[in-house]
């Protein structure tokens, strides 16, 4: 086994905004966005009627369909706690796509690595599809 | 199914995928239906909190520097097809057949872990110039070792196709199938354990999101019972990742085996007797 004693500063790159950190921190990003809406959702509700319980489903939506229409909801200002839910899931969905969008565009701008940027750019282009599927 | 209990019962399947680099499905999906959910529909819920564990908890590893952005981007590109492949097949299937092959394939994989527990990881002997073209090769500082390990994966063109077996099961069932992913890239990919778990919790939350498309647009995610799950599921992750670093290749190992068995036999039971 190769392995060094060095200290671990000798594995971070020099460059401080690197892959790593866009990727952590647009993962983090996501969560805690979706993290924050869910709990506005859930403490309205609970201000609002005093249960926990949202009864409204999803269907006949593709991911698409879903954003579009939380989106115009927003833009209408129709808040109310459900919009705030599906807002968490949006957000939550969104972030391994961006996170997957950002890397090709690292790879391709940043590195110039163009065998991974066709890599991720094949996620990329799966991901799309699968937001469109009927 | 009431807040409290689906925000409890998450806390530990997201603590439980974090520690083991699975999605956490594992014991939701069970658990979901014991409290009498239709099955197709936990597998929905959970693949939905399946990214946020793998998120949450790859967000810490991947700003660590333990994840190897590069293996898991090549990866990927094999469990996302595997995963819209399966989540499409289990909306159309039944499913006990699949139980029982899902717990022969973990208890399989816990033999061939087994066999070898005690023994620390070893760098693979043979570099193949297909795994040294992608760039595989990466190192890491190991807490608690005070090493940096230094690795090359290797012999992808077998880990590419493996993985598309993994997403498969992965969108099939609504777990993350952490568990053949650490295998894979550990057995068959020579990478150090740490670096597996981490790597597929990367990869996990692109496959969920693939599978989470075709349960969305089948209508099966409901927002009031996945709302709770995320929740629960990232404060669990939030607990499991802040252990995970500070525990030894052997360790995560051991508490992997564990996992493995008791799953592969709870699956194997639920196929047979079609509970």
């Amino acid at each position: 086994m190769r392995a060094s004693t060095d200290h671990p500063k000798k594995t971070q790159p020099d460059n401080p905004f690197d892959m790593e950190s866009l990727v952590g921190y647009i993962l983090l990003t996501g969560v805690l966005l979706s993290v924050a809406l869910l709990t506005v959702g859930f403490v309205w509700r609970w201000e609002r009627v005093g249960n926990l319980r949202f009864e409204h489903s999803i269907v006949g939506m593709n991911f698409f369909e879903f954003i579009v229409s939380t989106v115009q909801q927003m833009t209408s200002h129709a808040f109310r706690p459900r919009l705030f839910l599906n807002m968490g899931i949006a957000v939550l969905m969104l972030t391994p796509f961006v996170r997957v969008l950002a890397s090709v565009f690292y790879f391709a701008l940043a590195e110039h690595n163009w065998k991974y940027t066709f890599f991720t750019g094949f996620v990329l282009s799966v991901l799309t599809y699968s937001l469109f599927l009927r | 199914m009431s807040f409290h209990v689906l925000f409890l019962v998450s806390i530990l399947a997201g603590f439980v995928g974090a520690m083991s680099g699975m999605g956490g499905g594992v014991i939701l999906i069970p658990v979901l239906t014991l409290f009498g959910m239709d099955i197709k529909h936990a597998i929905a819920v959970s693949i939905v909190s399946v990214i946020a564990t793998s998120s949450g908890s790859a967000s810490a590893y991947v700003r660590d520097r333990i994840t190897n952005l590069k293996v898991g981007m090549f990866l990927e590109m094999f469990t996302i097809v595997g995963s819209l492949a399966g989540a499409a097949i289990t909306i159309i299937s039944g499913r006990r057949i699949l139980f029982i092959l899902f717990g022969v394939v973990l208890l399989s994989s816990w033999a061939a872990l087994f066999r070898q527990r005690n023994e620390g990881w070893q760098p693979a002997a043979r570099h193949d110039a297909f795994s040294c073209w992608l760039e595989l090769e990466g190192s890491y500082y190991d807490r608690p070792i005070r090493q940096t390990i230094v690795y090359q994966g290797v012999r992808a063109y077998l880990g590419g196709p493996f993985m598309f077996a993994a997403g498969l099961l992965a969108g099939l069932l609504g777990i993350g199938a952490g568990a053949l992913k650490v295998l894979i890239q550990d057995l068959v990919m020579g990478l150090p354990p740490k670096v597996s778990t981490t790597t597929s919790n990367l990869i996990i939350g692109v496959t969920a999101l693939a599978g989470t498309s075709v349960y969305l647009t089948a209508g099966m995610i409901d927002p009031g019972l996945t709302a709770p799950i995320i929740l629960g599921v990232i404060s669990g992750a939030f607990i499991g990742t802040r252990i995970l670093v500070r525990l030894t290749n052997k360790a995560i190992r051991h508490i992997f085996l564990g996992v493995l068995l008791v799953l592969g036999i709870e699956m194997l039971f639920r196929g047979i007797w079609g509970v």
